[in-house]
């Protein structure tokens, strides 16, 4: 069996994603996968992600307020908001997305002028990818 | 007794009305969507019909779509669980029209029922409590004011035509009337275009505490006891316990007879849920009647814990025109049942719905612990339905070991892949509030920063199995390639 030793612990794997980490006191199970090249650990009922999510870059970020001008996950257009020309304030609601029954309100992260709109009502869109151009700031 | 049941639904709640159907006997026909095609509900029953795309409009919402697949498939019942078409009136009534028995309360009831108005007055009537409250015809000040003394401080003025929120004024004392009258009465007119004002009994710390209730077509009506549900984020509950820290054996007694009254009163039959505010707690409580739920409930496992009854072998057998399988007197509730809403979701981002693969999926088993589950390892999670996974039930002789077991079931529950609200569940359960049992329907958003997992950095420990897991030192998942991005891989240089 392989095992590697840490300062903290000693990790054996048992099988099937199941690893036993002892340390001097006592020994607990984590298990831990790899999808995509991200690295994901439960340990005590926490879970530790390393390496890139795919929706990293919307940390920090409250569903409701949604800074970015792109979905946070896939998600369907149920209104939008806007047309182009249209001049916004920062907070505005541009777009408004449902996924998983819940609302996603895409806001205006600044007070701009809308130069065009990407999308179209229930169109399913994917994260990353921006729903609409504002003018530069 | 049918031979053959269709389930209209998809999930957890599919996958637990299939199981009960297996054990009794009766022949289940599922339905899916197009995202649900390998579905683990499909995977339970003896059929599987596709119904339609992905979107619910197409397929679980889809009523011509669940009839034809009914027809097609030769059910007699249909059973709806809960959300999807569960409480739409029209479908009960399309049910009874293509012949086929739907497994829940009459169209007339649920009609009732569910407009909020008409229940309040159905309750009214029955001798049920409602928050006291009253649109005066005239709505000059001095009106309102003696309608506001008349409901008893705190009031709440709201816009009678309104909703979200907006225009509503909680008002402690009379001599804030004037002033929050003409405020309310300006924003209501500005957002609803009417200024009419509505005066309700504000109801300080309220708890949520419901009534499972069944009836048969004879009359019959019983209750099994409350569920306490004031752990809610958004009125989507978290975690829900059964005893209620707030209810006494009295008090039980009288909300207890209060539901039953209230479903009689609409001629009730199947099983529902009434909905109660408490203010207070113990014999003196007040409770007041919000709404009435015509079907099951998502966290009707903790009733069935804690009394011993399967509810959908109950609501199967009184559509087929059976009694209540027990007496009032033959009820009782033994020990305390804690639920927990596993779900795909963040609560680092500020609760962002998570959909992916379920790359490591493994439930916990031990005494006393029921998963109720709509996925297994490998399932995948999708953007077009809801985010609950699976129910933990925990049972305990008392709220303490229920507690404690729910606990670490969930330290056992790993579930990787997506980000689900697993940490937040521990943390809620360890709250100091939460273990005295002092809550009310505030409670989550109060209590929100010390739940929220911090983003801290990854453990030592962690960091050692992951680092182990990126060599190849795994059992489940073929190794990917290292990537320049990846912080961690600066870790390596430790002998595998």
């Amino acid at each position: 069996m392989d095992a590697v030793s840490e300062p903290a612990a000693t990790i054996t794997p048992l099988g099937s994603g199941r690893f036993l980490v002892s340390g001097d006191s006592r020994q607990r199970l984590a298990y831990a996968t790899q999808v995509a090249g991200v690295t994901w650990v439960f340990l005590d009922g926490e879970v530790t992600v390393i390496g890139r999510t795919p929706s990293s870059h919307a940390r920090a970020t409250a569903a409701d307020e949604l800074a970015s001008l792109a979905a946070p996950m896939p998600a369907t257009v149920i209104a939008i908001a806007v047309q182009p020309g249209q001049k916004v304030a920062a907070g505005d609601v541009l777009i408004r997305l449902e996924a998983m029954k819940m609302e996603l309100p895409v806001r205006s992260p600044r007070d701009a002028t809308v130069v065009a709109v990407k999308c179209r009502e229930g169109q399913l869109v994917q994260p990353g990818v921006p729903l609409l151009e504002l003018d530069e700031a | 007794m049918f031979t053959r049941i269709l389930v209209a639904n998809r999930g957890e709640i599919a996958v637990r009305i299939l199981r009960t159907c297996r054990v009794m006997g009766i022949e289940t026909v599922a339905v899916y969507s197009d995202a649900d095609a390998g579905a683990l509900h499909v995977t339970l029953a003896d059929q599987a019909v596709r119904i339609g795309g992905a979107a619910p409009a197409e397929s679980y919402l889809s009523q011509k779509a669940i009839l034809d697949a009914a027809r097609a498939t030769g059910a007699q019942a249909i059973h709806p669980g809960y959300g999807f078409l569960s409480e739409n009136d029209a479908f009960a009534a399309a049910c009874a029209k293509a012949g086929l028995t739907f497994i829940g309360p009459s169209p007339d009831a649920m009609a009732k029922l569910g407009s909020k108005t008409a229940a309040r007055r159905i309750a009214e009537a029955a001798g049920v409590p409602v928050v006291p409250g009253a649109v005066p015809a005239d709505q000059s000040d001095a009106a309102l004011i003696a309608a506001a003394t008349k409901v008893g401080f705190p009031v709440l003025l709201k816009p009678s035509e309104g909703g979200g929120g907006i225009g509503m004024k909680e008002v402690h004392a009379a001599a804030d009337l004037p002033g929050a009258i003409a405020q309310a009465r300006r924003e209501a007119e500005a957002a609803f275009g009417d200024g009419t004002l509505y005066v309700e009994r504000l109801v300080t710390k309220p708890r949520h505490v419901e009534f499972q209730i069944l009836g048969d077509s004879h009359g019959t009506v019983v209750h099994l006891f409350e569920r306490e549900c004031s752990i809610q984020r958004r009125h989507q509950k978290v975690l829900e316990e059964t005893p209620s820290t707030a209810v006494t054996p009295a008090l039980r007694a009288r909300m207890g007879a209060a539901a039953v009254a209230l479903a009689r009163a609409a001629g009730y039959a199947n099983a529902g849920t009434v909905e109660f505010l408490v203010e207070g707690r113990g014999d003196s409580a007040s409770f007041y009647f919000l709404e009435m739920n015509a079907r099951l409930q998502v966290e009707h496992p903790i009733t069935e814990v804690v009394t011993g009854v399967d509810l959908v072998r109950a609501q199967i057998e009184v559509a087929a025109g059976g009694p209540v399988p027990w007496t009032q007197e033959q009820l009782t509730q033994r020990g305390h049942a804690i639920e927990v809403r596993v779900c795909a979701e963040d609560p680092r981002q500020g609760f962002l719905p998570q959909a992916g693969v379920l790359a490591l999926y493994r439930e916990p088993a031990m005494p006393g612990v029921r998963v109720d589950a709509g996925v297994t390892e490998g399932s995948e999670v999708s953007v077009h339905y809801d985010s609950l996974l699976a129910k933990l039930v925990a049972w305990g002789e008392t709220r303490e070991a229920a507690r404690l077991r729910a606990h670490e079931a969930l330290a056992h529950y790993p579930i990787l892949g997506i980000r689900t609200n697993v940490p937040l569940l521990m943390r809620l359960l360890t709250h100091d509030r939460f273990v005295a049992g002092d809550l009310d329907t505030h409670f989550l958003d109060a209590e929100a920063a010390s739940l929220v997992p911090p983003d801290s950095p990854p453990t030592a420990d962690a960091r050692a199995v992951a680092a182990l897991v990126r060599r190849g030192g795994s059992g489940i998942a073929a190794p990917a390639a290292e990537t320049s991005w990846d912080p961690w891989t600066s870790l390596g240089g430790r002998r595998v």
